[in-house]
């Protein structure tokens, strides 16, 4: 059998008396969509933080194809294949849009026409091509977050992290997110996506896990998960479905 | 050559695919740009005055260009680049002294324990940001100085160096002060080929990207401190040289003139401020307008009232700040950017 693509063991952080994230286990397969929900503060951008190494856990480990990546900083991550958004939209504003996901590119590319042509073609995937020249900071909060998508694409990564990329952006966008997730899951990437759009969630993930507190409170499809009890108190009763 | 299946739209997008500035497409400008200036040397022959401020002018293009490397594209604010620019002098001067060897020649050395020195001393400041770093890197400067009051044996202490006249193109050292123009515009030139190179390249793409943004720029695989040690490195290897080229112009060298902070390591970054900071020709520009003003000032003012021409430049550097924020370059930019559009 062979090593899961990711596997935490116990993995908790705490910051000070907070135990943001609480003893928490769980695998990802190769080729999984994998949504995180739960509600405020429960910790999820926190477990990202944790899986590409913004943030050392406090204790357990982090397998990524069997080894142990707790102590990897983020680029060396990136360099294995993890690519990710930031729920804060994080582009460098003052370059232009095709130059923030040149940065992306550049990971696996030094050439600069190269890394310009893979930028470009991610672009257009998320429909900022006709955008490329703007610096980034003049996008709209829609856009931005969609950069973000393509810079983290251009790395060619072997697993996404998408923290809340769909909160502000309109419906239309939210479906052409939808569908280059799926497009690119078929074609193998690897997701792991923080989601507060049940919708969304219902939509297109297989897996769903439930964090509150820090910890894993529930894990399954997305029926059973929402339809558990311990999950619709701690979190669903606060929110429409 | 047509295809039928192609919409107008994604013709324009194929077209435009890998559309980006390389320094192929920089080097006409560049060139044309040097000979603009080489005319303007030829066009004060006979005027050692003002080669004498163009030689300045040029020097401290060369430097500000320099500093822009990791002041302007790595966004780390380093007010403490005399220190590698006091390295460059005091290694040359030390190798001619000691080891009679031609100046051509201790440009290499200077070069690397310049950006030696630099790797080593950045590292711990590195971890600081923002006007910390900035901070940080003035009070090496005042170490710098300390040092090169104690170690009088390498530094010559209070007195400087000084380097023998003796003229010849091997030595560096020359008559008459058009070579020494022409010598400064070619360490001018090299330094914006430089900056240009790594401007248009993967190193480039990394510095700004830390610049703008350090927590993107670790998860899209940058390695963040390698990054500005190596945008460290190259800065204060082209500041040592023209450290080099300072010492052979001016033939003497004391710890006041290189360490006292307006004098290198403040005016480097103000000039650069000035002129457009992070911009190619942003240096060049906040050169050629500071040194000649700063020159005139202090014969005009200076003289009556001491520390007056200081003011001066302080009160300009103010008004860039107020209103030209991206400096000469960014401005001009702007106002391109804006006719263009009410072209269209
Ligand atoms: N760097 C930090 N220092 C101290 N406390 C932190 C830090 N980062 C997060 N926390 C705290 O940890 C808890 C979990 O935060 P986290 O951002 O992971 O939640 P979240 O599930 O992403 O919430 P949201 O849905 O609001 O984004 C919160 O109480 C938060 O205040
Ligand atoms: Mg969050």
């Amino acid at each position: 059998m062979t090593a899961p693509l990711l596997d935490l063991r116990s993995v908790s952080r705490h910051f000070g008396g907070l135990r943001a994230v609480d003893d928490v286990s769980f695998t990802v397969s190769d080729g999984e969509i994998i949504s995180i929900i739960g509600p405020n503060g429960a910790g999820k951008t926190t477990l990202f933080n944790l899986l590409t190494g913004q943030l050392a856990p406090t204790s357990g480990s982090i397998l990524y194809l069997g080894k142990d990546i707790g102590s990897l900083k983020p680029h060396h991550r990136a360099r294995l294949g993890f690519g990710r958004t930031f729920q804060i939209s994080q582009t460098m504003m003052s370059m232009t849009v095709l130059e923030n996901a040149m940065v992306g590119a550049f990971l696996h590319i030094s050439a600069v026409r190269e890394a310009a042509e893979k930028a470009e073609s991610k672009l257009e995937l998320v429909g900022l091509a006709e955008h490329a020249g703007r610096r980034s900071g003049e996008l709209t909060l829609g856009g931005r977050r969609r950069l973000e998508v393509a810079r983290a694409l251009a790395m060619e990564p072997r697993l996404v992290l998408l923290d809340e990329v769909m909160a502000g952006l309109n419906q239309t966008e939210v479906n052409d997110v939808l569908t280059l997730v799926e497009k690119l899951n078929a074609a193998g990437t690897t997701f792991l996506v923080i989601e507060h759009n049940l919708k969304v969630v219902r939509a297109f993930s297989k897996r769903v896990l439930v964090l509150n507190r820090g910890q894993l409170l529930a894990q399954g499809s997305a029926d059973q998960v929402l339809s558990d009890a311990t999950v619709i108190e701690a979190y669903i009763g606060k929110q429409q479905l | 050559m047509s295809n039928p299946d192609l919409s107008l739209d994604q013709l324009h997008a194929a077209s435009r695919r890998g559309r980006v500035p390389t320094l192929v497409n920089e080097l006409p400008r560049l060139l044309g740009i040097l000979v603009l200036l080489v005319g303007l040397v030829l066009l004060f022959i006979g005027d050692s005055f003002s080669l004498n401020v163009l030689a300045t002018a040029f020097l401290f293009a060369g430097l500000a260009t320099a500093w822009n490397i990791i002041g302007g594209l790595g966004g780390q604010f380093s007010l403490g680049h005399s220190v590698f620019f006091a390295i460059g002098a005091y290694m040359t001067a030390n190798l001619i002294l000691g080891y009679k060897l031609s100046p051509w020649l201790a440009l290499l050395p200077s070069m690397t324990l310049g950006a030696v020195v630099a790797a080593l001393v950045s590292w711990p400041v590195f971890r600081l940001r923002g006007p910390f770093f900035a901070i940080a890197t003035m009070a090496l400067t005042e170490v710098a100085l300390a040092l090169a009051m104690y170690f009088e044996s390498v530094t010559g202490g209070a007195q400087g160096l000084s380097v023998p006249f003796k003229a010849g193109l091997t030595n560096m050292i020359f008559r008459d002060r058009m070579s020494y123009a022409f010598l400064m515009l070619g360490f001018l030139a090299v330094a914006l080929l430089i900056f240009a190179a790594i401007r248009h390249s993967r190193l480039g793409y990394a510095l700004q990207a830390v610049r703008d943004n350090e927590e993107t720029a670790e998860a899209a695989g940058i390695d963040v401190l390698r990054t500005k040690l190596v945008g460290m490195a190259i800065s204060a290897a082209l500041m040592a040289a023209g450290g080099c080229l300072y010492l052979m112009y001016v033939r003497v060298v004391d710890p006041p003139s290189l360490f006292s902070l307006f004098d290198v390591g403040v005016k480097v970054a103000l000039i650069a401020l000035i002129g457009g900071i992070g911009t190619t020709y942003g240096p060049l520009l906040g050169a050629l307008l500071i040194v000649p003003l700063e020159n005139y000032l202090r014969a005009e003012l200076g003289g009556a009232i001491p520390g007056s021409n200081l003011l001066a430049l302080g009160f300009i550097l103010m008004l860039t700040a107020l209103y030209l924020r991206r400096g000469i370059v960014g401005a001009i930019l702007k106002l391109r950017d804006r006719s263009w559009r009410i072209l269209r």
